[in-house]
């Protein structure tokens, strides 16, 4: 740990060695700051979940998925414009990932990645809340993809985990069923 | 330009020649049976008539030199007032850093209730700037408490009305110019006698001697020419007939105006003139010298005799107005074309010059102009003092030739002599004479053709002395100035500026070696940088992340930034498309397309999206145009041929493939090495080969490949001992020389070896980093070389003496590597880099 990156090079190297490890990803090592650990797995979550986009750009378009939603329950806005406006799910899709990697990298509120502000933290929430809805709309309108990358990354299974046990959102928003049953539960879900 | 009515002239006058020399054959065949195409008044009509003409370019000639003298005169008082200008600043701001100083010293000591190490203050270097101007020895003054300084500091602000001053020295520099230049003049004269004379010294005798010297290779020829066709009459005539002139008219009245010259003993020198052909300029060779006297001597009679024959024009009938109007006037026309003519430089000389004068023009362009009504109220304490000054350069048409001074006398002489007879003769004498009023519209042109040709004449006059200091000023002068200036004990303010350099202007002097400062940083990515390539001409650039996405990013557009010196930029574009790291990605020459290679194994071609493009804009699925597929495992670098749209792709399966991709079969061609050379790590064009390519593998071994065949044509003499471990022998990156057979590779010993490409010799090899070097680029121009190593650091080669300029510490290390790549902007001054924390640095 002495190097300004070591926190993402341990996050990575964690990764690497099992992906499906998702406690063992997600357990801090002794003495690590708790919101720099935060704001690099988000980090992480961030440039994986551009695999996800990826792989959406290819099927889902602006005809079918006219608007961001997840179940019939919400439409969501996109924030990156100046006044919200309701984009298509694959430009919505990418303007989160845009503007969370802005953010993120914004001199401005994360100029250190060895020490976070308090008042910045703050802000992983929100980051956290619009980035799950790719996962909630990939699951809901794009099954197959899902469970794909899901199957590849588990990604959605780390991203809930992380932001249950950071209390980053609230329980009722996390919509996608993949630790209803612990592990099992995917593979019903399929 | 003037070109036209130069050939159209002659030939007018060929034809009337060709019938005048019939008719005086015919009317003269018995009397002069010999000589059948021969007559002593078509000689002397020509002879007369040719010396009207000489008199006529004299005054051009003259009347140019008045101009550029006045330009020249101009010009320097410009550069004077910029002088002052930028004394005057200079001052302004050493005043204020020694008021800093002393405010930071009182600081120091009130804060630690020590002195301020002294030596601080007596490390005052005198800037290039001011050397010359500000008196030395000042040492006393670097002592002075702060109270001092304060005083100073105010007496400085008192001065805050400084412009009204500063103009008013301004002109009274440029009135201390004129008193100055004729000394100058003469002793430019002294140093090359084709210089154009002082004002106040035109007299004949040197005006002849500069003609003579100018036009010495016509006239030798002509004189060689004279003893050849002393027998045969018709070459003669011939050689006649190819200058413009005319012996059809009035010869009666040429004659004996002819006569009347001989009687007084005043005929013209013909010395310089080239078209002197018969037994008649022999004689006038024969008076030659005495002439030179008389002329000297003489002047009052040359002038009656010019006078005479000036009257004289207007009598000469139509015939003669004809004449005058093709000759004179067509001579005003063509005057350019005659003054390179006349000078006898050789076009080289005359080019090579005028590139001098452009640049120092240039030079004096980088000055900041003053404001165009300084440059007017410049203008008219010029023209003032000029009239003032014994008008030196007799800028102002003079009517009345005959009563004025003896200094001015020949020029006006021969400025009436044959332009105020004929009225548009007259109108563009005053028309050339009236420069001061176009000075303005000279300026605006720039250099407009006419002054062009000056400019030739001027970068001979001003900078034909070789020194850069101030023709017209001396020390004493700025002293003078610094006087005026109400410096006073200022002068001697030299308060060390540590950055001084940062405005030294005659530094440029020296060749202009760069340093490069960190300017913008492009955060966005979220893993490390591995690629980048700039726009072939916007401030663009492209950057590929591990993070799977590219960016495209425009320097232009950049987020303000508190308090930082480096700008950040965001990105505008997100190219998503890979599955997985992206490791390379280059741009095609024209800018419209990029090529991405990833750890997916494919390749992806991306059309460039706007440079404006709203970065929240809605997804086109059009920036993607197609995916090579071909490669089995990780592209790793890529290069794009620089005229066609040809690719080449290197990959861990240990293939090189060419393809175009915007053909449906896109790939042209897999290059296979042989086994143990490993997998290619980097691959480029041979830039000056078009038909080869060169592929690094990771074994060290380099290997040129014709692209047609699919051959190796050589193996470079790369380093390749197995006794240590063969990784960290491999090569990162190989990169070509844009013009030279050359190719330079990156290796993971941490040296830099180039190659020679036709004998595969290596040329030079040097340890080059701290860590294994990782990525090289060539500026446009293969003069410098950029590297990027592991240890954080770029570093600037001199490719001539492969010194380095320049190292930049710019990234931070992650998983122990550092810069993954390195890039100069193909036509801006820019370099980049990319490393394995995320960022993306532009240097300037």
């Amino acid at each position: 740990m002495d190097s300004t990156l070591a926190v993402q090079q341990f996050i990575q190297q964690t990764i690497r060695k099992d992906p499906s490890n998702v406690d063992e990803i997600l357990t801090p090592p002794e003495g690590q700051d708790e919101g720099v650990w935060k704001y690099e797995h988000l980090r992480q979550f961030c440039l994986e979940l551009n695999g996800l986009a990826v792989k959406l750009q290819n099927e889902c378009n602006p005809e079918t998925c006219t608007q961001m939603t997840a179940t019939e329950q919400w439409i969501f806005l996109c924030a990156a414009h100046k006044t919200p406006k309701e984009c298509p799910a694959i430009d919505y899709t990418r303007h989160t990932l845009d503007g969370a990697a802005c953010l993120l990298n914004s001199n401005k509120y994360f100029p250190s990645r060895v020490s976070i502000k308090e008042s910045s933290v703050a802000k992983l929430g929100s980051v956290c809340r619009r980035v799950y809805r790719i996962f909630s709309h990939a699951y809901f309108h794009h099954r197959a993809i899902f469970d794909e990358f899901e199957n590849d990354t588990f990604l959605c299974r780390r991203f809930t985990v992380f932001v249950t046990k950071y209390n980053l959102m609230p329980k009722d928003n996390l919509i996608v069923p993949i630790l209803g049953d612990e592990t099992s539960m995917n593979e019903s879900e399929a | 330009m003037d070109d036209g009515p130069v050939t159209q002239n002659t030939s007018g006058q060929i034809g009337s020649l060709g019938t005048g020399v019939g008719i005086v054959a015919k009317t003269n065949q018995d009397e002069y049976n010999q000589r059948p195409h021969y007559s002593i008044p078509g000689i002397l009509h020509f002879i007369q008539h040719e010396w009207g003409r000489f008199e006529t370019e004299r005054t051009q000639w003259e009347v140019e030199r008045a101009e550029l003298q006045a330009r020249i005169a101009f010009l320097q008082g410009e550069r004077k007032g910029q002088e002052n200008l930028k004394n005057d600043l200079i001052r302004r701001i050493k005043m204020l850093e020694y008021a800093l100083k002393q405010e930071r010293a009182k600081f120091h000591k009130l804060k630690y209730g020590t002195e301020l190490n002294v030596a601080d203050f007596k490390g005052t270097v005198y800037d290039d700037l001011t050397k010359d101007e500000f008196v030395d020895g000042d040492l006393s003054n670097s002592n002075v408490s702060w109270k001092q300084g304060r005083q100073l500091l105010r007496q400085y602000l008192q001065e805050i009305g400084y412009t009204d001053t500063v103009i008013d020295v301004r002109s009274s520099r440029v009135r201390n110019l004129l008193g100055l230049a004729p000394h100058l003049t003469e002793s430019d004269e002294k140093k090359n006698t084709s210089l154009v004379n002082g004002e106040q010294s035109l007299n004949r005798v040197t005006d002849t001697q500069r003609r003579g010297a100018g036009k010495k290779p016509t006239n030798s020829a002509a004189e060689n020419a004279l003893r050849e066709t002393e027998a045969s009459v018709l070459a003669t005539f011939d050689f006649l007939a190819s200058e413009n002139i005319d012996i059809e008219d009035d010869e009666e009245e040429n004659l004996r105006f002819a006569f009347d010259s001989d009687e007084n003993g005043e005929e013209r020198n013909m010395e310089d003139n080239k078209r002197i052909i018969s037994q008649q300029k022999i004689i006038a060779k024969n008076n030659k010298t005495e002439r030179m006297d008389d002329l000297m001597m003489e002047d009052a009679e040359t002038e009656e005799v010019l006078s005479e024959f000036s009257f004289l024009g207007p009598e000469s009938a139509n015939g003669s107005r004809e004449a005058r109007s093709l000759g004179d006037i067509g001579e005003w026309e063509k005057s350019e074309s005659d003054c390179e003519e006349e000078w006898g430089t050789s076009p080289q000389a005359i080019s090579k010059m005028m590139e001098e004068f452009r640049r120092e023009r240039n030079r004096k362009d980088t000055f900041q102009r003053p404001k165009r009504s300084a440059l007017q109220a410049m203008l008219a304490t010029l023209s003032n003092s000029s009239n003032e000054e014994n008008r030196p350069s007799s800028v102002v048409p003079d009517n009345s030739p005959f009563t004025s001074s003896p200094s001015s006398m020949s020029q006006s002489q021969s400025g009436t002599g044959f332009s105020c007879d004929t009225p548009s003769g007259d109108s563009r004498f005053g028309e050339g004479l009236g420069l001061l009023a176009n000075f303005d519209s000279l300026l605006g042109f720039g250099i407009p053709p006419e002054v062009n040709t000056n400019g030739v004449h001027g970068g001979n006059l001003t900078f034909g002395s070789g020194s850069r200091c101030p023709l017209l000023g001396s020390k004493c002068d700025d002293e003078n100035m610094d006087t005026s200036l109400g410096l006073g004990e200022l002068a001697g303010i030299t308060v060390s500026n540590e950055a001084e350099s940062c405005y030294d202007i005659s530094a440029s002097k020296e060749a202009f070696r760069k340093t490069w400062n960190a300017k913008y940083t492009l955060r966005s990515h979220f893993d490390g940088v591995r690629a980048l390539a700039f726009h072939p001409e916007e401030p663009v650039l492209i950057t590929a992340s591990e993070d799977h996405t590219l960016k495209l990013w425009n320097l232009q557009k950049t987020v303000p930034a508190k308090k930082t010196a480096s700008l950040d930029v965001e990105p505008i574009y997100t190219f998503r498309g890979h599955c997985g790291a992206v490791l390379c990605v280059t741009m095609s020459a024209t800018g419209e397309q990029c090529f991405s290679g990833g750890l997916d194994s494919t390749i992806k071609c991306w059309n460039l999206p706007n440079s404006n493009i709203d970065p929240y804009d809605s997804y086109d699925p059009g920036v993607i145009t197609s995916t090579l597929k071909g490669h089995s495992d990780a592209v790793w670098g890529l290069s794009v041929h620089s005229s066609k749209l040809h690719l080449l792709s290197c990959s861990a399966d240990g293939t090189v493939r060419l393809w175009s991709p915007q053909v449906k079969a896109s790939l042209l061609h897999t290059y296979y090495a042989e086994k143990d050379d490993g997998q290619p790590a980097s691959v480029d064009f041979v830039r000056c080969d078009p038909a080869q390519m060169v592929a690094a593998y990771d074994s060290s071994n380099a290997l040129i490949f014709d692209l047609e065949t699919g051959k190796n044509v050589l193996r470079l003499d790369t380093i390749n001992s197995s006794s240590v471990n063969p990784l960290s022998k491999q090569i990162n990156r190989i990169v070509c020389h844009p013009t030279l057979p050359l190719v330079i590779a990156a290796y993971e010993d941490k040296n830099i070896r180039f190659f020679d490409i036709t004998t595969g010799k290596m040329v030079h090899s040097m340890v080059a980093h701290l860590d294994a070097v990782t990525c090289l680029a060539i500026d446009p121009n293969g003069l410098y070389l950029l590297s990027g190593s592991h240890d954080c650091s770029i570093r600037l080669w001199n490719m001539d003496n492969k010194t380095c300029v320049q190292e930049i510490t710019s990234h931070r290390k992650k998983f122990d590597e550092s810069i993954y790549d390195v890039a100069f902007h193909p036509s801006k001054p820019y370099i980049a880099s990319a490393g394995a924390d995320a960022l993306a640095k532009v240097f300037v």
